[in-house]
């Protein structure tokens, strides 16, 4: 059989199988299986083990239960609110002070925990009632905290692009640097959103200035900078080349227990406990994915499909910008089904020679598929940032969220639409401090 | 029946303790290994090697685990928008699917472990682990994990289609 027809039955029976509710990994084995069986023989089978040990025989991939660990010993603290109530003390001067500080605290701890969930929980438990009872409208109050939950896929530490450098060897300190300035230009598009868009409703009185004294503004530092300084640590250790993501991870992870536990008094184990069940859930289920999407992939090279795609491709006449749309398509759609870290792991293969061949920059890519990914993680049907504000703020119905949330989705696309125009803005950071990639 | 099914999960638990226990011990060995490397300028020989077989370890003695708290990431779609009854029919399939793909995994898995053992097979570094230890997480984690599949699957059959709760953004 053609592999290119073959390679758009294995698509049509992954799709089939993955809506059917099985566990994304699961299916992923299921159809390599099934494929295996039909082309290669039953033997082929015995094979399948071997695979998904070796895909998670890596160093690198050791960095993820490290940060989901870190991630996780800040987020059980109370270390969110006083997040929040620090940048709110300290920003309130500036006009839209309380949005731009509630986006502020959601990027800050998007990055140290790197969980959307969690950011959405922890910053909007006290964003979105103290945004509503100064008169911003509920569309800001909600989509702004959804929209600020996602930036933890893009800004460093991010666990999606740890999978995205495994997935396509790319170096993980460059792809963390390359999310850091559209990281920003993503928070500034959504403060101006929130600003233009509480102003324009009439309710510009809510963007007032608010006054703390300097001692309420001192008062909420030391519980939150240790936080920022281990933050900042793990960054320099990894830049600074002193170890690598792996170990700086590690050391980050044991840095913030003790913090959690000294500043916390985080000392029951039953809390402690909860968190660690919590990270070794998160950690385990990514790590299967990868496992399973390692299986998943030797099948379809092995059916000679991958090769044959990237051969197809290659006789392609389109331009190369048409060719990104396409992509850009492919990925919003998975991303509005699937979790981020499943879409990375099954298009890698797929795309990343589409996107060498086309003479796409490996990093600027991972920066545009994560902005896809975000806008996955606040659009229906399992956006699934909506359902935690739902749950955090019930009276507010689920159709105002969604509603809030729409242009934020539309500042996404605003600045994928830049990054294309300025690739810069992605590749300038790690081509500055790390040295122009070998490509 | 009923008491099948506790004990698997039971079991699930215990070794979801142990994997949970294993990434901790991942973490510490990681940084004891900077320390002598960064501080005490020592080389470091075994360490690199052991924490990559706990973090395979963790994760294949995870998986039953992660499936008793319903944490492996799933599209629910189709089957929230699914009648009952053809809700329970598909996701009893998909379990069973599931159980069967992981039961090759068990056998095969358990085959390499076996071989692993028989033969003396051990990583080609100076620490020369022998590869049964962290190999025999294969057989013990995907064969768990069949079994908690299996006993879901079992609850799933027994429960009243109309009872079946599909928790909504399943990620």
């Amino acid at each position: 059989m053609d592999p290119l027809i073959l390679g758009l039955i294995v698509a049509v029976a992954t799709i089939v199988i993955l809506f059917s509710g099985v566990a994304v990994a699961s299916g992923l084995l299921i159809v390599s299986a099934i494929f295996l069986v039909i082309f290669d023989g039953l033997r082929s089978l015995e094979l399948m083990p071997e695979v998904l040990f070796g895909k998670l025989d890596n160093f690198a991939l050791l960095s993820i239960p490290m940060f989901i660990l870190m991630g996780a010993s800040i987020a059980s603290t109370r270390a969110g609110a006083d997040l929040y109530e620090a940048l709110h003390r300290w920003l309130t001067k500036v006009p839209g002070g309380l949005v731009i500080s509630n986006l502020g605290a959601c990027g800050l701890f998007a990055a140290m925990s790197g969980s959307s969930p969690a950011t959405c929980a922890a910053i909007g438990k006290m964003g979105i009632p103290e945004m509503r009872k100064r008169n911003y409208p509920d569309e800001v109050a909600t989509g702004s905290i959804a929209a600020g939950g996602t930036l933890g896929i893009l800004i460093p530490p991010s666990v999606t692009m740890i999978v995205y450098g495994v997935a396509t060897e790319t170096s993980i300190g460059r792809l963390f640097l390359a999310g850091v300035i559209p990281g920003l230009l993503l928070v500034g598009l959504f403060m101006a959103w929130s600003i233009y868009s509480t102003w324009k409703s009439g309710s510009g009185d809510a963007l007032q200035a608010q006054v703390y004294t300097w001692r309420e503004k001192f008062e909420v530092l030391p519980r939150v900078v240790p936080f920022l300084l281990v933050i900042v640590g793990v960054l320099y250790a990894l830049y600074g080349g002193v170890a690598t993501p792996s170990e700086t991870a590690a050391v980050g992870a044991l840095l913030c227990l003790l913090l959690a536990v000294v500043i916390y008094r985080m000392t029951n184990l039953g809390q402690l406990w909860t968190m660690l069940r919590d990270s070794t859930k998160e950690s385990v289920m990514i790590l299967f994915i990868i496992g399973a999407a390692g299986v998943f992939s030797y099948m379809l090279s092995s059916l000679f499909i991958t090769q044959a795609i990237a051969e197809w491709i290659g006789t392609l006449d389109v331009n190369r910008w048409v060719l990104m749309l396409y992509v850009n398509i492919f990925l919003l759609v998975a991303g509005f089904f699937l979790p981020p870290v499943a879409v990375i792991l099954m298009a890698a293969p797929v795309l990343m020679p589409i996107i060498l061949g086309a003479g796409f920059d490996p990093y600027w890519f991972a920066v545009v598929l994560t902005i896809n990914m975000e806008i996955g993680l606040i659009s229906p049907p399992v956006g699934l940032n909506l359902y935690v504000i739902n749950g955090i703020a019930p009276e507010i119905p689920l159709k105002t969220i969604l509603k809030g949330s729409l242009p934020y989705v539309g500042c996404m696309v605003v600045a994928i639409l830049i990054l294309c125009i300025f690739p810069g803005l992605a590749t300038w950071l790690p081509d500055t401090l790390m040295g122009t990639a070998v490509k | 029946m009923n008491q099948v099914i506790l004990l698997v999960t039971a079991v699930s638990r215990a070794v979801g303790v142990i994997a949970a226990l294993m990434i901790v011990l991942a973490v510490a060995i990681t940084c004891q290994m900077i320390f002598l490397r960064y501080f005490l300028n020592e080389s470091t020989v075994w360490q690199t090697e052991v924490v990559i077989y706990l973090m395979i370890g963790a994760t294949l003695l995870g998986l039953p685990y992660v499936q008793t708290l319903k944490g492996h990431v799933n599209v629910d779609l189709l089957p929230i928008m699914l009648p009952p009854k053809a809700r329970k029919m598909l996701l009893v399939t998909a379990l069973a699917a599931g159980a069967a793909v992981l039961s090759v995994m068990t056998y095969y898995g358990g085959e390499i472990a076996h071989l692993a053992f028989t033969r003396n097979w051990t990583s080609d570094t100076v620490t020369a682990v022998p590869l049964w230890i962290p190999y025999i997480s294969m057989p013990l984690g995907f064969g768990l994990f069949t079994l908690q599949l299996i006993a879901d699957m079992l609850e799933l059959i027994a429960t009243p289609a109309d009872k079946i709760i599909v928790e909504v953004g399943g990620h």
